[in-house]
């Protein structure tokens, strides 16, 4: 009598779930893969959708070819980077790393951005991972000159 | 005291068991999918997401179908 009330649970009264059983869960967490696929492609639709401000950067001259200003686009809290690169192009990128989101940098000497957590590199001319953990490229800045002043208008996931 | 569910009728057992491993495989499937498509969100990439979830779709509406096809019927008594 001890034993039964140690674990007072009776063989014919456990509950045992059924090959439907399983089959019907199996079921439900289908759907339950396919509400989540549909949403991330809703929620993509949704950012692609999203306008961003136009906003001036920085002056032509505040920036000498192979240096790099940054800036912060298009929150407040989202940092980013203009690079002037050799040949008089500029372009910018978010500083976050496509990997963890570490803050990238750009590193003249070696004409790269580097993402100093994991050793990750993009290149400087497309945003493209070169080397190390990230598999996708940066987001890019979109931007636009009028006269001597740059403006980011919108951004390239 | 709960009565155990009777058993399948014959030759329902394997039927069963074959739709739940077809099952099984076909949602890891479905969940290879999903990961695709948080790799395409991340990289901005939404209009690619929608054919996966087609995919995925189809899939469960396979399954709902696959379990509409086997219901329990009740046992035909004979004489």
């Amino acid at each position: 009598m001890g034993a039964v009330s140690e674990f007072p649970y009776h063989w014919d009264a456990d509950e045992l779930v059924s090959r439907r059983e399983l089959l019907q869960f199996a079921v439900y967490t289908s759907g339950t893969l396919f509400a989540a696929t549909t949403l991330l492609a809703l929620l993509g639709l949704i950012r692609s959708q999203e306008r961003h401000d136009v906003r001036p950067i920085a002056r032509v001259g505040e920036v000498p070819e192979g240096e790099a200003l940054y800036f912060r686009y298009p929150d407040p809290d989202d940092e980013a980077v203009l690079l002037h690169l050799p040949g008089g192009r500029f372009v910018a990128y978010s500083q976050k790393c496509t990997h963890l989101s570490c803050s990238v940098y750009y590193q003249p000497e070696h004409t790269r951005l580097f993402c100093p957590c994991h050793n990750g590199i993009f290149n400087p001319l497309t945003g493209d991972p070169v080397a190390g953990p990230p598999q996708r490229r940066l987001p890019q800045i979109i931007l636009r000159q009028e006269g001597d002043l740059l403006y980011a208008v919108g951004q390239v996931p | 005291m709960v009565r155990p569910e009777p058993p399948p009728p014959p030759g329902q057992t394997p039927v069963v068991l074959a739709a739940l491993t077809i099952g099984v495989l076909l949602m890891g499937i479905q969940l290879w999918l999903l990961t695709v498509a948080l790799d395409l969100y991340l990289a901005g990439q939404p209009r690619e997401i929608w054919r996966l979830a087609a995919v995925s779709g189809l899939i469960f509406l396979g399954g709902l179908l696959m379990l509409r096809l086997l219901r329990r019927r009740p046992r035909i008594q004979r004489q």
